[in-house]
């Protein structure tokens, strides 16, 4: 399934020629700022984000400390369970107590956000990165590393991720940092997709004029990979990690809600809401909170990834543009080879919408870039 | 009590994995109704015969040959098909810790300062075929668990029987019987112990007990359909052990036996299941779910809470008291633990209260300040060495710590299990924060349970400070203390549970000289005493002992709940 998944990626991909170096950043915020989702989306996780990074600080202001138990604010009696409607909720607690331990939730949130945020971050980071390096190897290397690298990806691909990470997470030793491993586990397991999509990129770049050129100008293959490819891998790249970020915050959160991943008293939403789930009935504000919150987050990365995506993606800024000819003609202009690549498109559109139906539909693990599908 | 790296009786049953024989321990495990007494889980009028009893668990019954099962009591469901010599009295409370004639007439003749036990069976036993029950068959029921093929049973007899440290059990190449178990005549069985031992009764309540037929045995494969000798016989037996199907033994007579009722007609034993789905099935008690009980699962503490504020299911909930205690170990062959002002600042720093709530509150757990549990049974002396109050009293800790030249306070670490339950993360968090306000910083070591299992009971290579926790194969002293601090069962290599490696001229003379006792009151005095002795020592620090919360379905009566199990008596119950 994954071989043919790929060589439909190859054969999908190649023809349509690509898109050339991708929008400037002025541009793509221009395109951004015209969708409420996406400013939306960003203006919340930018919130969350500096909330994160201030725990310490906004803990403090409320005169919290997410380890401090509170044993006289849980009814022992009662499994532990908070005193007061909800989940204990008080000047003093914001958002209440967690049972058992009485720990103040508002802390818990913030601090286990640092966690996951920092461990969804730290693994997309380290995904693109070994993505990026396998499958410009793939695409630039000789017959062999290609096939190699390839085959490689593809295991990597069809691999159950959740099922290998709990295996990995629970051979290494227990005083290895358990956030440092989590996103080891998930940064070296989770990068067959963005190799697939940077090798499918860079198979159908290298073929192109301005790559040609570089090359007859004299450069190496590191330098064309460097000064040429990478900027114009930059969009696809960014999209897919775009998708990956809550994807991994989701990971994240399921490791350690089966108890392998960031262990106590290290908070982390996972982690709440592993011990959240029984309470359901007798603390729903328990459970609320960290679901509410990772459902929040994650539904905003994945509007902001797509808002990003969009933006990137000369194609649909063209759909956009139907009509105003004006505006059109002048910016492919701008640059060098932008012309070249605008009449491309206007086929590769109708070619991709005709190998789009051909493409074997595998859910989320889909390799294929979202530039990719049909308009 | 050597052999195995087991875990007596983890109170969280799906902690169990450490090896089979805890299984077959919690057997003996179920829940009650109502309250202590004789709590009736709805419905009304007297118990009655007949109908199905379903006991719904998440441990299966993997072993179910009585030389493989490790019982306290000869388990629950076990007991409803293998009767044994003695058993333990099916009452609540503390009449429960208290043990009785079963197969025998009485609880055994002691004789030559109780090194020789003679046991005389009752008139017209028969086993379910209708073929008479005779001492020859109980005496083959014990020489089989020797055998490398039936292991898993508890050390005990092997300790203590006249050649039992050499015999290998009746299939192999060597000696096939034990000479020091004799049978005169099909009634009387003899037992030569090499030194006296007072709780031999006690121990007569375990299922190697239980008579087997030689001409019946099929070695391993015996525990599919063994020969019953109690009330209900094994009608099918499912996926080893993950569905038990037992119904009446017509030969099974009240008359020879007054302690198991045997109410329902069958009774249908579902493992497998997760404790949160027992527990949903059983407070919606919907069809056959009304008439069920579970041996083997607790109430969360989210489920407490909840049943906190229904009094139609709070009535449903019966409480018991298990013989467990969970505690700190301190190995003072590590550093800085070979120091006693350091074991006694964490014990005076340890706040119990924050402890307890972690376990799931004052419902589930009861502080300890004891080795020994809470109860009359073990020889119970309150002591409090290291006064640490509810919450700790890190002042005194941290002045200890001062005069012992750790002004600044100090870091330890503190090994646990990963896995949830009472040596888990949750308490580790809590020992953590109440440590640390007496200047103690605790590393936390989170091991994977069976790691964490290694290495605890690691002879060589324990950590310096980790969670643990032992519980009862009787209610007495002497299989509560021995283990842990008998300098004798100090092991180079394999399991050892001496934690403290504490091997004490004094204190090894007193275990020896108190387990030869018969007068079982005057043995538990002392077991009191010596406890509070080697408690002075700060070896561990008692965290808490924890208490059984089960619910039982609606249609459920005639709970009973003994301090020797802490669970409902699943030969006790009816549904009609």
């Amino acid at each position: 399934m994954a071989v043919r998944q790929e060589t439909a990626v190859r054969d999908s991909v190649t023809p349509l020629g690509a898109t050339g170096p991708a929008p400037g950043p002025g541009g793509v915020w221009r395109r951004l700022r015209t969708r409420p989702a996406a400013l939306a989306s960003g203006g919340v996780l930018a919130v969350l984000v500096a909330a994160a990074l201030a725990a310490p600080l906004l803990t403090a202001l409320a005169g919290q400390d997410p380890y401090a138990y509170h044993g006289d604010l849980v009814d022992s009696a009662r499994g532990g369970a908070p005193h007061g409607a909800f989940g204990g909720a008080s000047g003093a607690h914001w958002l209440g107590v967690e049972p058992g331990t009485g720990r103040d939730l508002f802390a818990l949130l913030l601090h286990g956000a640092r966690v996951s945020l920092l461990v969804a971050a730290g693994a997309t980071l380290l995904q693109v990165v070994v993505g990026l390096a396998v499958g410009l190897t793939a695409a630039l290397g000789g017959r062999w590393a290609d096939r190699l690298l390839s085959r490689v990806t593809d295991v990597m691909v069809a691999l159950p991720m959740l099922v290998l990470a709990i295996a990995l997470t629970t051979v290494v030793p227990g005083d290895f940092p358990r956030p440092l491993l989590l996103v080891l586990v998930m940064g070296l397991l989770g990068w067959g997709g963005v190799s697939r999509v940077v090798r499918a990129r860079t198979m159908a770049l290298r073929g192109l004029d301005f790559v040609a050129a570089a090359r007859l100008g004299g450069s190496g293959r590191l330098r064309v990979a460097r000064r040429e490819l990478l900027p114009s891998l930059a969009a696809p790249v960014l999209t897919y990690a775009a998708i990956l970020l809550p994807s991994n915050i989701v990971l994240e959160a399921s490791l350690s809600f089966l108890g392998i991943g960031v262990k106590p008293p290290t908070p982390s939403w996972g982690q709440l809401l592993s011990t959240a789930t029984t309470w359901y009935r007798a603390d729903p504000a328990y459970v609320l909170l960290p679901s509410g919150l990772l459902f929040v987050t994650v539904l905003a990365f994945t509007v902001l990834g797509d808002a990003v995506r969009a933006a990137l993606d000369p194609r649909e800024a063209s759909r956009l543009r139907v009509g105003t000819r004006g505006e059109r003609a002048e910016r492919p202009l701008e640059g060098g080879e932008s012309v070249h690549v605008g009449t491309r498109l206007a086929g590769s559109g109708a070619k991709s919408a005709d190998t789009g139906t051909r493409l074997p539909r595998t859910g989320a693990e889909s390799p294929v870039p979202h530039e990719e599908k049909a308009p | 009590m050597r052999v195995l790296p087991r875990d007596r009786r983890p109170a969280l049953p799906r902690a169990a994995a450490t090896a089979s024989v805890t299984l077959a321990l919690l057997g003996g495990a179920v829940a009650c109704a109502g309250p202590q007494d004789d709590g009736s889980g709805g419905g009304d009028g007297k118990p009655a015969e007949g109908g199905t009893l379903t006991v719904l668990n998440s441990d299966a019954q993997s072993d179910f040959d009585p030389a493989r099962l490790y019982t306290s009591g000869g388990g629950n469901v076990p007991s409803l098909v293998f009767r044994t010599l003695t058993t333990r009295n099916r009452a609540d409370g503390a009449k429960g810790t208290e043990v009785v004639p079963d197969l025998a007439t009485g609880l055994g003749k002691p004789s030559e300062g109780a090194k020789v036990w003679t046991y005389e069976l009752k008139p017209g036993l028969k086993y379910e075929d209708g073929s008479p029950i005779t001492s020859a068959d109980v005496k083959y029921g014990v020489e089989r668990s020797f055998a490398a093929e039936l292991s898993g049973g508890p050390p005990y007899l092997r300790d203590w029987l006249i050649g039992g440290d050499r015999y290998e059990g009746p299939f192999g190449k060597g000696k096939k019987e034990l000479d020091s178990i004799e049978t005169p005549d099909d009634r009387t069985i003899v037992f030569r112990l090499k030194k006296g031992v007072g709780d031999f009764p006690y121990v007569a309540t375990q299922t190697q007990f239980a008579p087997v037929p030689k001409a019946k045995d099929t070695g391993t494969d015996y525990e599919k359909h063994p020969l019953s000798s109690g009330p209900y016989r094994v009608v099918k037996n499912t996926n080893d052990g993950e569905r038990l199907q037992l119904a009446r033994n017509k030969h099974w007579s009240a008359k020879t036996d007054s302690e198991r009722k045997a109410y329902p007609d069958t009774v249908d034993v579902r493992s497998g299941l997760d404790p949160a789905v027992i527990n949903q099935r059983l407070s919606t008690s919907s069809s056959a779910d009304a008439k069920a009980v579970t041996t083997d699962t607790n109430l969360g503490p989210a489920e407490l809470a909840r049943v906190g504020s229904d009094k139609e299911l709070k009535e449903r909930v019966g409480v018991g008291h298990f013989g467990y205690t969970n505690y700190l170990a301190f190995n003072p062959d590590v550093k800085p633990f070979d120091d006693p002002a350091v074991r006694k600042a964490v014990a005076y720093a340890i706040d119990r209260a924050s402890v307890v709530n972690a376990v799931g509150g004052s419902s589930l757990a009861e502080p300890a300040t004891t080795f020994l549990p809470n109860q009359k049974a073990f020889g119970y002396t309150p002591y409090d060495h290291f006064p640490a109050g509810r919450g700790g009293d890190p002042d005194k800790a941290r002045e200890v710590l001062a005069k012992a030249g750790h002004r600044n306070g100090i870091t330890l670490t503190l090994t646990h299990s990963t896995e949830d339950g009472e040596t888990g993360p949750k308490i580790a968090a809590a020992v953590q924060q109440s440590l640390k306000k007496a200047g103690i910083r605790v590393r936390l070591e989170g091991l994977e349970n069976n790691a964490y299992d290694e290495k605890r009971w690691d002879a060589e290579d324990a950590p310096g400070l980790y969670l643990s926790r032992w519980g009862a194969d009787w209610p007495a002293g002497y299989p509560f203390l021995a283990p842990i601090f008998d300098g004798r069962q100090i092991v180079a290599n394999g399991a050892n549970f001496n934690h403290a490696k504490l091997d004490d001229p004094a204190v090894n003379k007193e275990f020896d000289d108190v387990q030869q006792l018969t007068d079982l009151d005057a043995a538990a005095k002392r077991w009191g005493a010596l406890d509070s002795r080697i408690g002075e020592q700060a070896l561990s620090v008692p965290l808490f002992h924890p208490v059984y919360q089960r619910l039982v379905g609606k249609d459920v009566k005639n709970v009973v709940i003994s301090d020797w199990t802490g669970v409902l008596d699943v030969s006790q119950v009816a549904v009609r």
